[in-house]
């Protein structure tokens, strides 16, 4: 055990980042979306696990010690990042793995490339803390930014195994072009319901909305983790009733029944759609992710 | 894996070594749930801290909460009633939904993501450093140093109040100093392992000391025991089987005490 300990981690101080060109790259994610991405760019070469799956709430991940085991044998560390996946940052400082920590080889933020939206702009006073400075971090609901993503992992994947930067570049060409054709297809999918008003439980559609261009006029959480105060509801029937909205999309692990409420009185539906990866059976891939929500949307918005 | 179990059986450790003797009090004083009442009122404090511009987990926010605690603290000493017209626990509780409600309106006008300040307020055993460990480890010892120096007059307050009050002991004054570094080491320990391990390690290892024996020094000795082996079976059980380490180690408490009731029950036999 002390001898293996020992051998272990003199190969981190001798190598550290290098992979050895046999070995498949150990890569772990912070969500099922994130790993679906560095499957698809990975291939064979890479082995790679999500820390959590699509049915959980990215911001409450309850961690185990195998969450540190496995972020601790990790090449590299994929991170939705923009402080939406705090609990990740713990794991990392737990594991004590170098080459994933910020600043490693192996470390990767994906919000890196993105164009974020709702970055607070003006002058930021210390009252308003260091929240929510870089903006709304539920970017990967915009398939476009599907791209950066995949482009910061390609990017990656090919510093740490430059042995196989080929079959990864390609991997990624076949992935866009795929990509291209479904956010075509999406897009004509939604034309119908251009300028269609929504109404959101938790503040995390923005980008999926400017895509499918939604507009969307509140949400059920007056402020996100904070549960609708009675005068807020009021208000935002009020709200949708004027605005003739017809859904209220809301993730499956919020609060149904606020919700249902909410619709009950007000005439919308509630359309409950799941966020990520593996939220609901036969979404198991970012492109079925974006299938089922996107038909079951349309649906919804059509009666 | 070992290794990654190390920090935190240190913490539990010393978790076990101020929690245990704390709980012998708690249990007497019948003020069970004090502690959750003392780090709601802190985490009230640095809610209102984080709401002018303190950042999280600085000296500042700390200085706030600990304040804060004191007020508790104050108020539990002054609602000791001679002539109980309600027991000391509805104070308690009062106390603790007030607080907590309290931090639910404050976070409601607080400029960022409430979900993030909630999270970053509670701990988690598994994440535990080893400055954390020290400075506990220095805060409690000071604090067990205290009590172990006025130990007469802190057990007499807490076993046999009408006794003090013959002796002419100010009790008043010894209940705001029993509250106040009960809230101090409460609030750090909540900041490192969370409110239901650290309730835990406060009434369990007591309870079963008390259920297994009358002297206070075996009580003592008990406690710490129970408490050490309890903290190595929950962390071994999270290790092994994956479950979340806190909640491991809570269970494996409650499994401590159906064991020593049983065996309690047929002692009695």
């Amino acid at each position: 055990m002390k001898n293996k300990l020992s051998l272990a981690l003199m190969m981190g101080y001798l190598l550290p980042g290098l992979v050895l060109a046999t070995d498949k790259l150990e890569v772990v994610t912070a969500t099922s979306d994130l790993a679906d991405f560095v499957k698809a760019v990975g291939g064979d070469k890479v082995k790679v696990v999500s820390l959590s799956n699509g049915s959980q709430d990215p911001h409450f991940i309850e961690p185990r010690p195998s969450m540190v085991m496995q972020v601790k044998k990790a090449d590299v560390l994929v991170r939705i990042g923009m402080d939406l996946d705090l609990w990740v940052q713990s794991l990392i400082e737990a594991s004590r793995n170098s080459k994933v920590m910020y600043g490693g080889p192996g470390y990767l933020d994906a919000s890196r490339k993105i164009e974020k939206l709702e970055v607070p702009t003006g002058k930021i006073d210390a009252s308003m803390g260091d929240i929510h400075l870089y903006g709304n971090p539920h970017y990967w609901l915009d398939p476009e930014n599907a791209k950066p993503i995949l482009g910061s992992i390609v990017k990656k994947l090919c510093e740490m195994l430059p042995s196989e930067s080929e079959y990864f570049n390609k991997n990624y060409e076949e992935y866009l072009r795929i990509l291209d054709s479904a956010i075509a297809k999406w897009e004509e999918e939604m034309k119908p319901y251009a300028g269609a008003k929504i109404v959101t439980y938790h503040n995390s559609w923005p980008y999926f909305t400017k895509r499918f261009r939604l507009e969307i006029i509140g949400c059920v959480e007056p402020k996100p983790g904070i549960p609708p105060t009675p005068s807020h509801i009021v208000s935002l029937v009020k709200k949708i009733k004027e605005e003739k909205v017809k859904v209220i999309i809301m993730e499956p692990y919020f609060n149904l029944k606020v919700t249902e409420k909410i619709a009950k009185d007000s005439g919308a539906k509630v359309v409950v759609l799941p966020p990520s990866v593996g939220g609901i059976q036969g979404a198991n891939t970012y492109l079925h992710l974006f299938e089922y929500n996107i038909g079951k949307l349309a649906e919804s918005l059509q009666d | 894996m070992f290794e990654l179990m190390l920090l935190p059986f240190a913490a539990c450790l010393i978790l076990t070594g101020i929690h245990a003797y704390l709980g012998i009090h708690v249990i007497e004083r019948e003020v069970i749930f004090v502690d959750l009442a003392l780090a709601q009122i802190a985490a009230l404090g640095a809610i209102i801290a984080f709401l002018f511009g303190m950042e999280l987990h600085s000296t500042a926010a700390y200085v706030f909460s600990i304040a804060f605690t004191f007020v508790g603290a104050t108020i539990f000493a002054l609602t000791r009633l001679k002539e109980r017209k309600v027991s000391q626990e509805a104070i308690i509780g009062i106390v603790y939904a007030v607080s907590a409600a309290c931090s639910i309106l404050v976070l409601d006008r607080a400029p960022s993501e409430a979900e993030h300040i909630k999270y970053m307020l509670v701990g988690n055993i598994l994440f535990v450093k080893w400055p954390e460990i020290i400075k506990m480890a220095v805060l409690y010892g000071v604090i067990g140093l205290f009590h172990f120096i006025y130990r007469r007059k802190f057990l007499l307050i807490s076993l046999n109040s009408e006794e003090a009050q013959k002796e002419k002991i100010p009790i008043k004054w010894w209940d705001f100093l029993f509250y106040a570094t009960f809230g101090v080491v409460v609030t750090s320990s909540v900041e490192i392992a969370g409110v239901l391990l650290v309730f835990s390690y406060l009434i369990v290892p007591a309870v079963c000391a008390m259920l297994l024996s009358d002297k206070l020094k075996t009580r003592l000795l008990l406690g710490w025991a129970l408490g050490s082996l309890t903290s190595l079976i929950g962390l071994y059980l999270s290790a092994t089987l994956d479950f979340p380490t806190g909640a491991a180690i809570v269970c494996a408490f409650g499994l401590l005490v159906l064991g020593v009731a049983i065996l309690q029950r047929l002692a009695v036999r």
